[in-house]
């Protein structure tokens, strides 16, 4: 791979100034103080609900960990301890009952399609409790994983806000690094969490230093299939950045509807999202 | 004379709740001894209004709520940003700023550039404005812009060929880029093009932007305020609310034109000429 990481180079500080500042006037406006954040002990969770807590105080925090029996242990583990050092509140919630229950009655061999329903699983508990503790659910999708779709979606993509979604994976390290994360979740290979083993790197087929320059150029630098291979990309990788965010679009935008009238929700009844809040 | 910037968040379709912030910076400008304070880009009605353009629009003229700011600016001067349905254009929304003085409607500006593209749809829910004048303000000679107008070219020329002391800007500028210092980089754009005509018209440039944000959009602030030829009197945070009060003395517009020759040397006929050129026949 050739090109230099400086242009996703951020001011961690100020980044941290503005999403910390983001959360707390998103939720402000709606009079609710608390947040919740699926907690998978993973990076982009562990800066979720750093951020939050930075916003909301640790008490306004609640962390979700939401394993799969005894899978992921280690995970499960680091999510807790992440969860203590911050000061906030977390609860653990074996999925592994409904899970099993749902599969014995309609048997798969998909692991994509178990690991769908488990992420499905783990949003619907978060939206319950968004209820119970009057909170937000706070989304950790990254600007990687939104381009090239690699996400569940109405899974780990539903959220309330998601003050993570332009930062892409290489630039939520850094702030993470800025936000002193634990190293021992800093340094773990990045995983959706879908089956035992699984890689995100493996999964998109390379690795998110060389992904996220291939994104910066082709989104904030608009250049094109040609530019970007001549800036150093091999066209194979190029290639198949550019179909996994073409196939991915429909998980970045709401559903259409079927237009009939003068005057429809989705095309011309547009409001702003946090109109008189 | 004294300027207060008033960097502030307006609550986004709530036009009650903006009137009141706005009556209450005019009182704390007014403690201060304040003799213009400039507000942001539609701080009567916060910015990502969208279909709710027609429900926050008002006619400064009538409007009751419009009127307690009017009053209030009794023995000051205030720049407001608001959306306009006048009686004559009924059914027409601008994005307006008006410039009161002492209780007075002085000036209504209507912005002629709506920025449509990308991040904005301002062209969608607003009509244009077609005209650039300036005014007697009570200080001097001044005009109005509304943000992109002060990115094209040609908007603050005009004002400087009529004569303004001073180009006032107000903008609901969203920050973007975040690779720099402790601002975004948008910001340096508009400082540097705020210091850049400061020197190009010999007068003073005020620049007021909003913070908060608004559908995850977040406003830049970085209001300032530049004394001709390119001296940085005052300059606003980034992302926080501020009131940004600074002394500026409009004997340095005269002061700037003796030394700097630009104004006098300025022939705004060879540009008309060549403009009009340009017009009616743009391939010559």
């Amino acid at each position: 791979m050739k090109g230099s990481s400086v242009p996703l180079k951020i001011n961690a500080a100020f980044v941290e100034k503005i999403l910390v500042a983001f959360i707390r006037d998103e939720l402000g406006r709606c009079g609710c103080a608390k947040a919740l954040v699926g907690l998978s002990g993973g990076l982009d969770s562990a800066v979720c609900a750093t951020l939050a807590t930075r916003a909301l105080g640790p008490e306004n925090v609640l962390g979700l960990i939401m394993p799969y029996g005894r899978a992921f242990s280690d995970d499960v583990r680091g999510a807790a301890a992440l969860a203590r050092k911050l000061g906030i509140r977390h609860e653990k919630i074996d999925i592994a009952p409904q899970i099993d229950l749902y599969f014995a009655a309609h048997p798969t061999t998909s692991r994509v399609q178990r690991g769908n329903k488990m992420a499905r699983e783990r949003m619907s508990i978060l939206y319950d409790f968004s209820v119970r503790e009057g909170g937000f659910v706070l989304g950790t999708s990254n600007k990687s994983e939104l381009l090239v779709g690699y996400g569940t979606v109405y899974g780990d993509m539903a959220c309330a806000i998601n003050p993570m979604g332009d930062l892409y994976k290489t630039q939520v390290r850094e702030l993470a690094a800025h936000l002193r994360i634990p190293a021992a979740i800093r340094s773990k290979a990045p995983t959706a969490g879908l089956w035992p083993g699984q890689t995100d790197e493996a999964d998109i087929g390379l690795p998110y230093e060389e992904l996220d320059l291939i994104l910066h150029g082709l989104v904030e630098g608009r250049k094109s299939r040609r530019e970007v291979i001549e800036a150093g990309h091999a066209a194979a990788v190029v290639d198949r950045v550019l179909r996994m965010i073409k196939r991915s679009g429909f998980k970045r935008a709401l559903p259409p509807i079927a237009k009939l009238s003068i005057r429809s929700v989705g095309h011309d009844f547009l409001y702003p999202y946090d109109r008189g809040k | 004379m004294k300027i207060a910037l008033a960097q502030i968040a307006p609550k986004l379709g709530d036009v009650e709740a903006n009137i009141d912030t706005h009556l209450e910076i005019i009182d704390k400008a007014r403690k201060q001894k304040v003799d213009l304070v400039c507000f942001p880009e539609l701080g009567l009605t916060g910015y990502t209004l969208k279909d709710l353009v027609e429900e926050v629009a008002l006619d400064p003229a009538s409007d009751p709520r419009f009127r307690r700011i009017v009053a209030a600016t009794k023995g000051l001067s205030a720049v407001v940003g608001f959306v306009l349905e006048s009686p004559e254009d009924r059914g027409l929304y601008y994005n307006a700023a008006a410039f009161i003085a002492d209780s007075k409607v002085v000036h209504v500006h209507r912005k002629v550039f709506l920025p449509t593209g990308g991040i904005f749809e301002e062209a969608k829910f607003f009509a244009p404005g077609r005209d650039f004048r300036t005014f007697k303000a009570p200080f001097g000679r001044a005009g109005l812009l509304i943000c992109r107008d002060f990115l094209q070219y040609g908007s603050s020329y005009v004002h400087y060929a009529s004569g303004a002391d001073l180009i006032i800007c107000i903008s609901a500028g969203p920050g973007r880029g975040v690779a720099g210092g402790q601002a975004f980089e948008t910001s340096r754009m508009w400082e540097l093009m705020g210091e850049a005509v400061s020197y190009f018209s010999t007068a003073f440039v005020l620049y007021t932007n909003r913070v908060g944000s608004e559908d995850g959009v977040t406003f830049a602030g970085g209001s300032f305020v530049f004394a001709p030829g390119g001296r940085l009197v005052a300059r606003g945070s980034s992302i926080d609310p501020e009131l940004v009060v600074c002394r500026i003395d409009l004997a340095d517009v005269r002061e700037g034109r003796r030394k700097w020759l630009f104004k006098r040397d300025e022939k705004p006929e060879a540009i008309w000429r060549s403009l009009e050129r340009i017009v009616r026949a743009p391939e010559d």
